[in-house]
């Protein structure tokens, strides 16, 4: 094969395939070496495909299955943000777990993120589904990793949502095939200023449960909880994996297909609110961690729904620095899962002193996701932000986006670096984060710097390139902008440190705050018990009598045909000739009418 | 007569504690001084107030509902945030439970793993 015919193969194969092919040699290798080069070789190979793609908007990679197109390599300027971000935070999880030797870990971490890749290039439904499918499988095994009961029972109420949204997708997906004959996406509307975003009218068959579907693995509201569930449950890697992908992908699949659904503003707008009242008393930092991901989507959601170029601009660029800087604080915690065994903000404190480095990349990401300027997320959400200020309809959803901005540095950007490294001294004096782990956080954090330094980068590829520019120049960057954003969180900084004066902050406790999975849990088990306890009674009642019905008949029985029963007691022979004559003719009229 | 060994003087005590990593010392040890919550407290202070009067001097929106008002968004962050922390004191009695709550078996839910 020649080096040209090799080039021309990368730039029409879809990106994530590599990642799959390295992923299922990680097994074999036996060394730290090789599997470094497998571990962050195959997310190079996948970058350098992906940059040398030979053109954006076009099917580059197609193959016919049973009569059907399916489009294995589509890429556009949405794909390609997600799937840029997807490849490096790929990369980064690779070079954070080379600590230890995992081979099923480390093999189906690779397979799901390839498997993300694939789905967000792919150009039709069912090589989404397919690729969707391999997320929620190869993904159960992150959560397994521990190998504990805790662990076990986790990974299957996990896997239990992630194939109930696998389900309905499917439902969603033959219902519109088999009412409209389409798949790819490109074909199905028109779509907004030449890019196919919200391709997909809600009255469209099979359109509700693909939605249900996307908003389950996007967590939306009551389903939100399998992800407070699995994520503190992960290993310390596992977490950082699941954190990256999953949600992100749904957020690509809702802004693919129902951009612009205003029901999606509200869910967002709901999906940034609640979570910040259960971290507040959250013990837990990843499950605090969690509850900030439920946040962060939930301004993604509310973009994808208002479905303005900059609205979907300010989406996609939020999920890329969320990707970032969610890593770089799930790292962190992970590091402090590694040094000290527990997570729990009532046994950590002081960890600065023998952390510094991971305490360090923990503030970083503490200032990204809490939008202090110069750092990402505040380049990013502002755009959703503007976007929902720019729209007078919206003022209730901008306020409450405030609300849950302010909330966010609490539970973020405050408690989680405060707890674990600062606070009271818990005594630990753990070893700092290996390596590689400060590795990988450095680079994330590198990230969350540049994008917050020089957003142009970010903003060249977001996939309404025209209007991302005319917002860094007119909008971004001016005094009133800046001075606003600096004012909410120097107040509510203000806030935290009077409260904490004056001890109205809840002193972090031990126990576990339910939240909607008490529905399923205990709820649901308690509603059926309820409601089968009649059924028992008459149950109870019924048997009784078929026992007393039964008791009757086998006495009535034993009387008949005992040794000394009614049949075999001695009648006179008079009456045994009148009976025996009486059958005699009963038979015979039986014979001659019947 | 032998001279008493001489006693190895003691290192003079630095900003960190022993064993501390040099990086902690160099970066978060200025945190541990009496006086740093109280100058954080109060620089924070002298920024919020700087902040309004900038928005007053340097914004040249004219102010159209509430929202414009300067030092809403500060207002806001602050109410927000204190509100969002006070929730979590009844929130807290309501919602938390024993570590092992569905460990328990307790009738039919108690089947739950």
């Amino acid at each position: 094969m020649t080096v040209e015919r090799l080039a021309d193969w990368l730039a029409n194969s879809n990106p994530g395939f590599f990642i799959i092919a390295a992923a299922l040699l990680v097994p074999f290798a036996k060394d730290v070496i090789s599997r470094a080069i497998l571990l962050v070789g195959g997310p190079v190979v996948a970058l350098v495909a992906l940059i040398n793609a030979q053109g954006l908007s076009i099917n580059l990679s197609t193959v016919k299955v049973l009569g059907l197109e399916l489009v294995l390599y589509r890429p556009d300027s949405l794909s390609f943000v997600f799937g840029l971000a997807f490849i490096i935070a790929s990369a980064i999880v690779g070079v954070y777990s080379l600590h230890r030797r995992d081979p099923l870990q480390d093999s189906t971490a690779m397979i799901y993120a390839g498997s993300a890749v694939t789905a967000v290039f792919v150009g039709d439904l069912i090589s989404m589904f397919i690729a969707w499918e391999l997320t929620a499988i190869s993904s159960v095994f992150q959560v397994l990793a521990p190998r504990t009961r805790e662990s076990g029972r986790a990974a299957m109420r996990y896997l239990f949502f992630q194939v109930a949204s696998g389900l309905l997708v499917l439902t969603g997906v033959c219902m519109f095939v088999a009412a409209t004959g389409k798949t790819q996406f490109a074909l199905m509307a028109p779509s907004m200023a030449g890019l196919p975003v919200g391709v997909m009218d809600i009255a469209a068959p099979g359109a509700v449960f693909l939605l249900a579907g996307f908003g389950i693995k996007a967590a939306f509201p009551i389903v939100h909880n399998w992800m407070q569930d699995a994520y503190p449950n992960a290993s310390e890697t596992g977490t950082v994996v699941l954190s990256a992908f999953t949600t992100k992908l749904a957020v690509y699949a809702l802004a693919r297909y129902f951009a612009g659904l205003d029901a999606l503003i509200w869910i967002g707008v709901i999906m940034t609110v609640f979570p910040v009242f259960f971290a507040v008393i959250e013990n837990d930092l990843r499950k605090v961690l969690s509850y900030s991901v439920n946040n962060q989507v939930g301004f993604m959601v509310c973009g994808v729904g208002i479905g303005t170029q900059l609205a979907v601009n300010g989406a996609v660029a939020h999920a890329f620095a969320d990707i970032m800087f969610k890593s770089l604080l799930f790292m962190s915690m992970g590091a402090v899962m590694l040094r000290t065994g527990t997570t729990k903000a009532t046994e950590l404190g002081g960890l600065h002193r023998t952390m510094p480095w991971t305490t360090l990349f923990c503030l970083i990401g503490a200032a990204s996701i809490s939008a202090l300027p110069f750092f990402s997320g505040f380049v990013t959400k502002s755009m959703i932000m503007s976007a929902s200020h720019a729209d007078a309809s919206l003022f209730m959803a901008w306020i409450m986006l405030l609300f849950a901005s302010a909330g966010v540095l609490e539970h973020a950007g405050i408690k989680i670096p405060y707890f674990a490294f600062f606070s009271h001294d818990s005594g630990k004096r753990p070893q700092e984060a290996p390596f590689n782990m400060l590795l990988a956080m450095g680079m994330a954090a590198a990230l969350c710097i540049l994008i917050g330094v020089a957003p142009a980068w970010l903003y060249q590829f977001l996939p309404y390139q025209e209007s991302a520019i005319a917002y860094l120049e007119s909008e971004l960057w001016t005094p009133a902008h800046l001075i606003q954003q600096f004012q909410l969180l120097v107040f509510a900084t203000l806030a935290f440190m009077l409260l904490q004066w004056r001890k109205y902050y809840p002193a972090e406790q031990r126990g576990l705050i339910i939240d909607s999975e008490w529905l399923w849990r205990r709820g649901g088990p308690q509603l059926w018990g309820a409601i089968a306890k009649p059924a028992q009674l008459a149950g109870r009642v019924c048997a009784g009598w078929m026992v007393g019905a039964g008791e009757a008949f086998r006495v009535a029985g034993r009387q008949m045909f005992a040794s000394d029963g009614w049949v075999a007691t001695k009648v006179p022979a008079s009456a045994s000739a009148i009976w025996s004559l009486a059958i005699l003719g009963l038979v015979l009229v039986v014979i001659l009418f019947g | 007569m032998s001279a008493e060994p001489e006693r190895p003087a003691e290192a003079p005590a630095g900003p960190g504690e022993p064993g501390e990593h040099p990086l902690s010392v160099l970066l978060f040890s200025w945190m541990r001084t009496p006086l740093f919550l109280r100058v954080f407290a109060i620089g924070l202070c002298i920024a919020g107030v700087g902040l309004i009067l900038a928005e007053i001097f340097l914004s040249p929106y004219a102010i159209k509902d509430v929202t414009g008002v300067p030092g809403f968004q500060g207002v806001f962050g602050f109410v927000a945030f204190a509100f969002a922390v006070l929730c979590g004191w009844p929130l807290g009695k309501w919602l938390r439970r024993p570590e092992d709550y569905y460990d328990r078996r307790s009738g039919e839910a108690g089947r739950d793993r």
